[in-house]
């Protein structure tokens, strides 16, 4: 819990332009900027093509920045020093595929530094907190897809890193797979570890983030706390049971009126709460809910795609 | 620095061996070896003589197949099938994962070269009834100049595929052993104590025909080796260095 409430990671003006003979520079990322709160699970957004991996591996120093500073930690992160407390799963891990998931894992602990005497014991426990204690002494060349992902994942847990980042972690995953990782990440934010999780799963990111960027061509289009992006300002949502139509009185008010299962869920401007309560009392409804309007990660990742051609929404 | 560096030599080692390549040049290797006492222009006196001189160009096609074969495909296969981003994300240095690769290949081929000059040993002692100890003098030499090779190869596949790091090695190869032709002539002397030349690794006349190699040509060898290969590493990093991944 040491790390909360201090920047883990912290990315500014990061950069990247490619030459292309006879072209103008192709920009890949302009001036993005993101910065991770210390024992959280940052979601890093992004339609394809639009900076995500480009940014992570600035971050990681496998790709040189054209511009920008890069930190974990306060550490140079395109320098290797400043990458020994990081653990990262790349999309789709590949791994030498004639060694078994231990020897991968003890040739992974040994260049992180795990002493040897605890190899092995690092090794197994990471194998079987990601379901794979009894593949341990499996060729990787007999692994499927979501095993080499899991194996992915342990060896990014190797030496007991501060920082985790995750590309796409639920990547040839079955649902069981994916509910797992979703468990690890939690995990792993309770036990102090920051996560940076690059995803186009919408609904882990919604289910697991504390914070989240959105990258939309190059550009940092939106950045802030999931429940600030997601409510919607000034507006709250309803659920009643027990009656089927709205009453008259709020037939003016209510927006968004849907009925599911004998449940009539509808929204209103938040100050007028009080007077809804009241109309449903009259009507005999039932309130089963009344909470800020939320929209889902999905919708509102539809919707700044569509509006957004690089200005930034800081809530 | 060593901690890293160590265990990416010992994956290179590992994986290897795992794939064979090294045994069956080895096992190639050995059955020419033991068909070198039937080659037919043996003249009276002088078997021993060519056996060693051609024991020491065996040493030296397998020397360079395994140099070729290992640092040419390691790296660029690495950057493609990407198992190099779970390497360098670890806090690894681009020049540690490049000197540890080398040293892998360089370790691979010690042992290689070493079992079969035991190989050939056997062999001389079998059919001439002598051990051939002055052997190991060429056989360190082959290996010195295969870990320049190795170090050159390694450096040039860090921008480019296996084809082209065979072909540039190979030409290379061949400039290292040219100075006298193409810099005998008197014009070009004073330009020869610039030229990368790898003759000082030929010690076959020595070995097959003389009295063996000096221990101080020896150690003035090594450190011929030390510098081409600290130099061709230096590039190779400072190319990886700059490349993006």
């Amino acid at each position: 819990m040491a790390d909360e409430n201090v920047t883990a990671i912290r990315i500014s003006g990061a950069r990247k332009t490619y030459k292309v003979t006879g072209r103008p520079h192709k920009i890949a990322v302009d001036d993005v900027g993101i910065s991770v709160v210390g024992g959280s699970i940052h979601g890093l957004l992004g339609p394809n093509g639009a900076g995500k991996t480009t940014t992570l591996k600035m971050l990681l120093g496998l790709v040189r920045p054209t511009g920008g500073t890069f930190e974990i930690f306060g550490e140079d992160s395109t320098k290797p020093r400043g990458r020994r407390s990081l653990g990262f799963l790349p999309e789709q891990p590949y791994f030498p595929m004639n060694l078994t998931a231990t020897q991968a894992m003890r040739f992974y602990g040994r260049l992180v530094g795990v002493p040897r005497s605890e190899l092995t014991g690092d090794a197994s426990l990471l194998l079987s907190r990601v379901g794979l204690e009894d593949a341990a002494r499996t060729e990787l060349t007999k692994f499927s897809r979501g095993m080499l992902q899991r194996l992915g994942i342990a060896q990014a847990l190797l030496g007991h890193p501060r920082v985790v980042i995750l590309d796409e972690p639920a990547s040839g995953l079955d649902p069981v797979g994916q509910r797992d990782i979703r468990k690890l990440m939690l995990e792993l934010r309770s036990e102090g570890v920051t996560v940076l999780l690059s995803s186009h799963q919408l609904s882990e990111v919604e289910a697991v983030c504390d914070r989240v960027s959105i990258l939309n061509r190059g550009r940092l289009a939106a950045e802030g706390d999931i429940n600030a992006l997601l409510n919607v300002s000034g507006r709250t949502s309803v659920r009643v049971a027990g009656i089927d139509v709205l009453p008259v009185a709020l037939s003016d008010l209510a927006e968004d009126v849907a009925v599911s299962s004998g449940v009539l869920v509808f929204s209103v401007p938040t100050g007028k709460t009080r007077l809804v309560v009241d109309a449903i009392d009259e009507a005999r409804g039932t309130i089963i809910s009344v909470m800020p309007k939320r929209d889902s990660l999905e919708d509102y990742f539809a919707r700044l795609l569509e509006t957004t051609a690089g200005e930034v929404t800081v809530p | 620095m060593m901690k890293r560096i160590w265990p990416i030599a010992v994956a290179v080692i590992t994986d290897s061996l795992r794939r064979k390549v090294v045994y069956v040049v080895l096992v190639f290797a050995a059955l020419l070896a033991m068909a070198i006492p039937s080659l037919p222009d043996y003249g009276l006196g002088v078997e021993g003589a060519v056996f060693r001189e051609v024991a020491l160009a065996l040493v030296y096609v397998t020397g360079l197949i395994i140099a070729l074969s290992l640092a040419a495909n390691r790296i660029p296969a690495e950057f493609e099938r990407r198992t190099v981003y779970n390497v360098l994300t670890k806090g690894v240095s681009r020049w540690e994962y490049l000197v540890g690769t080398w040293l892998g290949i360089f370790s691979v081929m010690a042992g290689t070269i070493a079992a079969f000059t035991i190989v050939e040993q056997v062999v001389g002692l079998i059919t001439y009834g002598d051990p051939m100890w002055r052997l190991w003098q060429g056989a360190l030499a082959v290996l010195l100049e295969m870990g320049v090779v190795t170090a050159f190869a390694a450096a040039v596949s860090t921008i480019t595929g296996p084809v082209v790091v065979v072909t540039i090695t190979l030409a290379a190869l061949f400039i290292g052993h040219s100075r006298s032709t193409l810099l005998g002539g008197e014009g070009a002397l004073g330009l020869q104590p610039f030229y990368p030349s790898l003759d000082a690794f030929n010690v076959v006349n020595p070995v097959a025909h003389g009295t063996g190699v000096p221990l101080l040509y020896l150690a003035s060898m090594v450190v011929v080796f030390v510098g081409f290969v600290g130099l061709f590493l230096s590039l190779g990093s400072f190319v990886l260095g700059r490349r993006d991944l």
